[in-house]
């Protein structure tokens, strides 16, 4: 065999968004590749072959060899005929994290390697146009990068303040702002479960108007959050104060006005499960089946509570009588109301049916018990976890879970999501 | 990317099709089959349920908090302090105490241990080590190290403080009931019902009848499943097939190590026995956790073999094997390559072999650090190679200068499958490809 050493130098090369902007995302890690073959073959003529395992396109490695014969001729390194005594295999590969750039250095009976790690690029996405129109907009918020979650942590709800964003995760709420680089956390506080979280953990954040408090929901317990202003000019920013408590109190599920509970209907949760047990108050003078979703439309005789039931199906609520809804069989466990102001105004969004990578969000108009599309499918980039009406009406916010496997942790991420008119 | 593409491939592997999406039901009994004894180690599935380790290992490989609240190291990763989980009980009631932790690691390992010694310091669990052990917190999420009370539950079964506990075993069926109050959030199936010993196509016929709703899928019959249109879940390349030889003996000789390293043909186990599944492998650690395992060349070489062998006649040497008939044929393969370099090779049981010179073994990719799943399977070797850096090129050399021994001859790595009826959802796999039942939840749930 072979002998092989290896040079105990990785270095993990980071290409910021910045720098891909400004130039190729390939020049920094082969100007780190090239010093670290020149560190070992030292000045000298070699033989360089590139191989490509990763799934870097064919028609960038070009590119890449040119970088690499650039960068390890500027230190003395020169491409030679295979002929030569000394030989560079720089192969491109990469596993279920990052990139891995290696080269095999062979002088004579001896190999020696040196290994760059190459962070891949984010990718973006684009949505596409419709009637009416869903976006989304991923909040600026990398949830896993924040301090104190841990990869893989669930986000239950996220609502935005006067300060900045608090978030509602299992046993704690927080509040994060954003920094000059990046969020980072201001405040904490445990949620005192009295109980574990159950599987599938749930949760509601309803802030005032102004922004300046807001009471939190989870499985058996209650948050309520108020920001203290600072008492003079001078004296910093302000804090929030946080008390939680144990409690089976209902949850408000839906509201005409949002900003506004008490105008609303409260249901109670079930705290070991995943689901609302179909009490609610005030009572609607009907037996409410166990739900998972529920969300008041406005219709010409009144407000009407929409319910999606543990058992799949969708029913309306108004006067008194639980009627089911038709045209719901591509709904998933949630939605919520949009007010729009296209079309009749106000749309359900619907998270899309089945277990799906990538999960969808449509509007849907119901004019009456028939549930009627009236957007295109918005594609989203993970299952839908949480789904709810922003404070205003006029969006929804989604949580979208990122299932992963061996090799990488379930990422969560915002988006907000709007409707316009075509 | 690159992890949208992991992801994918994990995620249509994975994922079962439903005909419309509700959030997960609570409820209902989960039937499973399995060949195999569901409480060994690693793997088992029932070990995973009834039992927690002091981590657990997220999916992204790092570990995570589980019967241990915290940790911290000192003096160099020479010495670990777990602080335990306050209120946690076993299945019969009996608390969590830092005692009955050690008194479950010390009869789990008490020797060749990843830790030198282990003692109880208040309401917590301390390691020392010679070396530093970086891995520590990453190796105790395995299998080998869950902890497990001394006493046993009125059923006569094992007493853990896991998801779902032991309540009964009758008729080849070990029964798990969820666990209501345990320190993880309640499992969404009440019961899970594993049937034991069952013959591969016993699975797959009370698969088709529905009395199964999951089964064992061997790798090698990873086709015949297909064509059978059974609904086949596959990890990743997740168990590595390999040739552990002995150090001592005849084979104490590096050469004739070497020798037979070199004389292995791993596209035939790969092409014939195998059925092209999973990948050809000299490395420890699968290419997807690395990227360096093209560095370890896969071909063979018997002129090579030949060379090294030189002018020694090595006695006849027992090669035993452990497990199901597509082991047996690749040791049988493997023993006509040896015979093809001058050895002879006599295929023998598991079970009946005390010392065998070289054992065909499958060992289960725990974790997906690549420090620590190295040191996993090191330590499941038997060997005890310090790896004192976590980054991938320390991983790198340790793992080329321990193959280049040749105790361990890495082959293939194949995926770990199932197949499963139309009532699961949710179902994920760990990162060494065992179903996470747990998590999983059924359709026709009341």
């Amino acid at each position: 065999m072979k002998r092989v050493s290896l040079v105990a130098v990785v270095l993990s090369v980071l290409m910021s968004l910045a720098a891909h902007a400004s130039s190729s995302p390939w020049e920094q890690p082969a100007r780190t590749l090239a010093e670290e073959i020149a560190s070992i073959l030292g000045p000298g003529q070699a033989h360089l072959t590139i191989r490509n395992l990763s799934t870097i396109p064919t028609d960038q490695i070009p590119a890449i060899r040119r970088l690499l014969e650039q960068d390890l001729k500027a230190r003395g390194v020169l491409s030679s005929g295979a002929d030569s005594a000394n030989s560079i295999l720089i192969t491109l590969s990469e596993n279920v994290r990052e990139r891995l750039w290696v080269a095999e250095i062979v002088e004579g009976n001896e190999t020696r390697v040196a290994m760059v790690h190459v962070e891949p690029p984010i990718e973006r996405t684009s949505t596409t146009p419709e009637s009416i129109v869903l976006r989304k907009e991923r909040l600026p918020l990398m949830l896993n990068n924040l301090p104190g979650i841990l990869p893989g942590d669930a986000l239950l709800a996220a609502v935005d303040t006067s300060s900045g964003m608090i978030l509602l995760r299992p046993e704690e709420i927080g509040l994060y702002a954003s920094g000059e680089v990046f969020w980072k956390g201001e405040q904490g506080a445990d949620m005192k479960q009295p109980r574990p979280a159950p599987r599938d953990a749930r949760g509601l954040l309803i802030r005032s108007s102004d922004g300046k408090s807001f009471t939190a929901y989870a499985a058996g317990t209650e948050c309520v959050g108020i920001f203290m202003p600072p008492l003079g000019a001078g004296n910093g920013p302000g804090s929030w104060t946080f008390q939680c408590h144990p409690s089976d109190d209902p949850w408000p599920i839906a509201q005409a006005d949002p900003a506004n509970p008490s105008t609303g209907i409260k249901a109670f949760y079930n705290a070991a499960r995943d689901y609302f047990t179909g009490v609610v108050t005030p009572s609607l003078g009907v037996d409410l089946p166990p739900f998972y979703s529920a969300a008041m439309l406005p219709r010409p005789a009144g407000a009407a509570l929409i319910i999606g039931g543990i058992d799949g199906k969708v029913q309306s609520v108004e006067k008194g009588a639980l009627k089911p809804i038709t045209g719901t069989r591509d709904w998933g466990s949630d939605f919520a109301v949009l007010r729009s102001g296209c079309g009749a105004g106000t749309q359900i969004i619907a998270s899309g049916p089945g277990e799906a990578v990538s999960d969808s969000l449509r509007a849907y108009e119901l004019p009456a018990l028939e549930a009627i599309p009236a957007s295109a499918s918005l594609s989203m980039d993970g299952t839908v976890t949480a789904l709810w009406t922003a404070h205003d009406g006029k969006s929804v916010f989604a949580v979208v879970r990122k299932a992963a496997g061996p090799g990488s942790a379930d990422q969560y991420e915002v988006d907000r999501v709007t409707a316009s008119c075509n | 990317m690159l992890r949208q593409v992991a992801i994918s491939f994990l995620v249509a592997a994975l994922v079962i099709p439903a005909a419309a999406r509700t959030r997960p039901h609570y409820g209902g009994t989960v039937r499973v089959e399995v060949e195999g004894d569901p409480w060994q180690r690693p793997g088992g599935l029932a070990r995973r349920l009834v039992f927690d380790g002091l981590t657990a290992m997220s999916a992204d490989g790092t570990p995570r908090p589980a019967l241990a609240l915290d940790w911290k190291s000192e003096n160099d990763d020479r010495r670990w302090q777990f602080r335990l989980r306050s209120g946690v009980r076993f299945h019969d009631g009996s608390p969590l105490t830092s005692p009955s932790v050690v008194a479950s690691l010390v009869a789990v390992c008490n020797t060749n241990c990843p830790w030198t010694a282990v003692r109880v310091a208040g309401s917590s669990v301390v390691f020392t080590g010679d070396s530093p052990m970086p891995n520590l917190p990453a190796l105790l999420a395995g299998d080998d190290f869950r902890i497990s009370s001394a006493s046993t539950n009125g059923a006569g079964g094992v007493v853990g403080t896991g998801p779902f506990q032991t309540t009964g075993f009758a008729n080849g069926v070990l029964t798990l009931t969820a666990n209501d109050s345990g320190w993880q959030s309640r499992p969404f199936v009440d019961s899970v019902e594993i049937r034991v010993r069952r013959s591969i196509h016993d699975q797959w016929l009370d698969l088709s009848v529905n009395r199964a709703d999951l089964v064992e899928v061997p790798a090698e019959q990873l086709h015949p499943a297909r064509d059978q249109h059974l609904t086949v879940l596959a990890s990743p390349p997740v168990t590595l097939l390999a040739l552990q030889l002995s150090s001592s003996g005849v084979l104490g000789d590096p050469n004739l190590r070497a020798a037979i390293a070199l004389a292995v043909d791993r596209g035939v186990l790969f092409n014939v026995i195998f059925q092209k599944q999973g990948e050809v492998t000299a490395s420890l650690l699968p290419s997807a956790l690395t990227g360096y395992a093209f560095l370890f060349p896969t071909g063979r070489d018997l002129n090579k073999a030949d060379e090294l062998r030189g002018s020694i006649t090595p006695p006849p040497l027992t090669l035993a094997v452990e497990g199901g008939s597509a082991l047996q044929l690749a040791a049988q393969r493997i023993a006509l390559n040896l015979r093809e370099a001058g050895f002879t090779v006599q295929v023998v049981n598991a079970a009946s072999a005390s010392h065998p010179d070289l054992r065909l073994r499958r060992f289960s990719l725990e974790c997906s650090q690549p420090s620590a799943a190295l040191e996993s399977i090191l330590h499941a070797a038997g060997q005890a190679v310090p790896l004192p850096e976590q980054s991938l090129a320390a991983t790198f050399k340790a793992e080329h200068d321990f193959l280049n021994r040749n105790i361990l001859i890495p082959l293939l790595y194949l995926p770990r499958a199932y197949a499963s009826g139309g009532r699961l959802r949710d179902l994920r796999f760990a990162p060494d490809g065992a179903p996470d039942l747990a998590q999983v939840s059924l359709e026709d749930a009341p």
